[in-house]
């Protein structure tokens, strides 16, 4: 340092203080557009414009993918083909990955019996926490891996921005922002990954309608709920050849009776709890773009599908060991799980479903995959979960001996979108918001919707169509 | 009940020391207020400002000067340097706060004060120096009241009341007092905004008539006396949009238009936003995408496409191109 040098740090930051006092109120917006014109020049002499023929492409694009008439019915049929390819292309697999899990079980539990272990270890070990694992993965694994995949073409396509451009006027209205409708998209994969993907939004009131409303998508896990639902009292009626694509088009009818809840719930948070007005809304939309394979690939089975599976792996041997518990444990004669589910009953039967439904929906809370086959189980009053082979012994099961109708089916559907998320979604709303508050309201309201839903058209059926 | 930390006990106890600071703070900021003014304040004037009854405030006063905040020369009471220092730094917290709301949150602008009054007791001092670190060291609220720095010192109120503004002499509008709320209610509904150039047009005792060039603004003297204004230099003096100017939101699809300005009026956030993505003076605009409802639209700028509510623009002048 020379001598010279009399200005000191504090001198500086005095002078700009006193600066800052004298300076235009405007001074931020001269810095940005002196900016912009400095680029301007400097692109004028670097940059050469050779005709753009992507660009026109792209804009092409565009004119139909967001136009008036197109864009909306567009984008059902993309969501659609999605839907049927994931139902159609995870059939095989879920099933080789079943029979490989179960094939690989009973190989287990016979070792276990020749050395000896008692019973109750090989139960509780291969055909409670094991089958429970297995389970949620043959059902789980395939649908993501095809899912998962496809939505991130998608998304590097450049497609869902103009989604959210497309369906941004509803939201507007809902008061909530356009960006919802891509951590809603998210959600149909799962709602734990939508909740995390709302971060996009800027305004903490909006982001946080998104977290709470995000769980009236369907996502993968209850996917199978609805699809199994569709076949056997929707599809049936129809040709086997068209039975796949009429399930897909009745899976898509849910997902819109979800997003109706969605907006609604949305508008009806921004005038009560969550007041407030429509901020802002600025959404570039990027030039379409070659999607990258290998990385799409990538990041859809290692960030979503992998990351995904482990925390339901997580949550679903617990769940397993219980429901072999549940069903294994019979004082009197009579196992817990037919005692839960008989004295659950009247307020099953009230809500349209039955005593059944509810035991399993309060066991599948780790992990909404293991509704259906927690069903089955105590249906068949069997000791383990279990699958039935083929749609026709489902149907028999369900309508001949336990009395469903069509009001079943269709509460149930309810049930599935309006009811509390699964514990991953819960634990991770939690840590997108870090409140109790937030999360008990994320927990509890689509529960409490989901009561006075199904006890509504529970009643009205009754009355009116005499169920 | 009893629990140390979360008892309804402790519950009690810490709402009664969080009402005993607030009362102390709202004493202290009194008391600056009424120095600023170059007024005395008394017994009756913190008792008007308050609210509280004799006894409540005898002891308020008591404790204030038992912890040398205040000291009293025979019925007037005066702030001791330590008892500026606290009440700048409610004064800081509150037109911080406002500004935080108003700019960065986007909350209605008559909204800002009584939402300013309750957190203004509860921030500390880090809090602050972070919240005006975040916001560029602001030097003005919302209302151009100009806010305290951190090391104590209060710049001085710009501007002269508009009573002493000689008539039809160009003022701008540097500061809009926000108390008593009512009066500023009705400045806000009028238009009246702050950067604005008004001349007095009329003034009679009964009302005070305004004039920016396009409209006229008919006022009660109270109330036209919570504007002030600062002399005009040439480049403040609005100018008149070119001809053909018009929002954003009108301009047909597929048309283009150069970008003249954005709304004074649209501040804080979402005019940052814009301005940062390219909206600024002379860019070239086209009208590009609709959706089914005609909003958003998507406008070509700069080489991207760019999705804006009618909200946003509505707030972006343009000129049409042939």
């Amino acid at each position: 340092m020379s001598e010279s040098l009399t200005v000191t740090p504090g001198d500086i930051v005095r002078e700009a203080a006193a600066l800052r006092r004298s300076l235009d109120a405007g001074f931020r917006e001269e810095v940005v557009t002196s900016l912009y014109g400095e680029v301007e020049r400097i692109t004028r002499r670097a940059v050469q414009d050779s005709g753009s023929g992507p660009l026109e492409l792209d804009q092409r694009i565009d004119r139909v993918v967001t136009s008036r008439l197109f864009g909306l019915p567009l984008m059902l049929g993309i969501l659609a083909v999605i839907f049927w390819l994931t139902i159609v292309g995870a059939n095989v697999p879920s099933q080789m990955l079943a029979t490989g899990f179960f094939w690989f079980e009973d190989l287990a539990a016979a070792w276990f019996t020749q050395l000896g272990v008692p019973w109750w270890v090989t139960g509780f070990v291969w055909h409670g926490v094991y089958r429970g694992l297995a389970w949620v993965i043959s059902v789980m694994l395939p649908p993501m891996a095809i899912f998962f995949p496809l939505f991130t073409i998608l998304e590097d396509l450049g497609y869902l921005p103009r989604v959210a451009f497309n369906l941004d006027y509803l939201f507007k209205r809902a008061g909530a922002h356009g960006k919802q409708a891509l951590s809603m998209a998210m959600g149909f994969g799962c709602n734990a990954a939508g909740v995390i993907a709302t971060r996009v939004i800027d305004s903490p009131r909006e982001r946080l309608v998104a977290i709470l409303t995000n769980n009236f998508v369907p996502c993968n896990g209850r996917f199978p709920t609805l699809i199994m639902l569709a076949t056997i009292f929707v599809a049936a009626a129809f040709p086997p050849a068209v039975a796949s694509l009429v399930a897909a088009g009745a899976v898509v009818g849910i997902v819109l009776v979800g997003v109706a809840f969605t907006l609604v719930v949305s508008w009806a948070l921004s005038r009560t709890v969550l007041r407030g007005e429509a901020s802002a809304f600025t959404l570039e939309l990027p030039p379409y773009r070659r999607p990258a394979m290998a990385r799409i690939l990538y990041t859809s089975l290692i960030d979503r599908t992998l990351f995904v599976l482990w925390r339901a792996i997580v949550t679903a041997a617990p769940a397993g060991a219980v429901i072999w518990l549940l069903a294994n444990i019979s004082p009197g004669g009579v196992s817990l799980a037919t005692r839960t589910a008989d004295f659950l009953q009247p307020l099953g039967w009230a809500m349209g479903l039955d005593g059944v439904i509810l035991l399993a929906y309060i066991i599948a809370i780790p992990a909404n995959e293991i509704v259906v086959p927690t069903m089955l189980m105590v249906y068949m009053s069997q000791g383990m979960m279990t699958e039935m082979d083929s749609m026709d012994g489902l149907r028999a099961l369900l309508v001949d001996q336990h009395g469903w109708t069509m009001l079943t089916a269709v509460n149930l559907m309810l049930f599935s979108l309006l009811h509390n998320p699964c514990a991953t979604t819960i634990i991770t709303i939690y840590k997108e918001t870090l409140s109790a508050k937030w999360t008990a309201i994320g927990a509890l309201m689509p529960l409490a919707l989901g009561f006075i839903v199904t006890l509504f058209t529970a009643a009205v059926a009754r009355a009116v169509f005499g169920f | 009940m009893f629990a140390p930390e979360y008892g309804a006990v402790t519950a009690v106890r810490k709402h009664r020391l969080a009402q005993a600071r607030e009362r102390t703070e709202n004493a202290l900021k009194h008391l600056l207020r009424q120095a600023t003014d170059g007024h005395a304040a008394s017994f009756t004037s913190l008792q008007g400002a308050l609210r509280m009854g004799d006894r409540q405030l005898m002891a308020l006063t008591q404790r204030l000067e038992r912890e040398g905040l205040v000291r009293s020369e025979g019925a007037q009471f005066q702030l001791t340097a330590e008892g500026e220092r606290v009440a700048l730094h409610v004064l800081r917290a509150h037109r911080l706060w406002e500004l935080y709301l108003a700019d960065e949150l986007g909350v209605p602008i008559h909204r800002v004060h009584e939402a300013a009054e309750r957190a203004e007791h509860s921030l500390s001092k880090a809090q602050l120096d972070r919240l005006s670190a975040a916001m560029g060291h602001p030097v003005m609220d919302p209302h151009g009241d100009p806010i305290p720095t951190g090391d104590g010192s209060v710049p001085e109120s710009p501007g002269t009341p508009l009573g002493a503004w000689p008539p039809s002499t160009p003022g701008r509008i540097v500061h809009l007092e926000d108390e008593p709320p009512l009066a500023y209610a009705q400045l806000s509904a009028e238009g009246l905004r702050l950067g604005q150039v008004i001349r007095v047009v009329d003034r009679s005792p009964t009302r005070v008539v305004l004039s920016d060039g396009e409209n006229e603004y008919r006022l009660a003297p109270m109330v036209a006396s919570n504007i002030h204004v600062a002399a005009v230099t040439a480049a403040q003096v609005a100018q008149p949009w070119p001809e053909g100017v018009l929002p954003l939101s009108g301009l047909p699809s597929g048309a283009s238009a150069e970008v003249i300005a954005l709304d004074p009026a649209f501040r804080g956030f979402a005019r940052r936003r814009l301005l940062d993505l390219g909206f600024t003076p002379g860019a070239r605009i086209r009208s590009d995408l609709a959706t089914f409802a005609g909003d958003p639209r998507a406008y070509r700028l700069r080489g991207t496409t760019i999705a804006l509510r009618r909200e946003q623009s509505d707030r972006v002048l343009v000129k049409p191109l042939a």
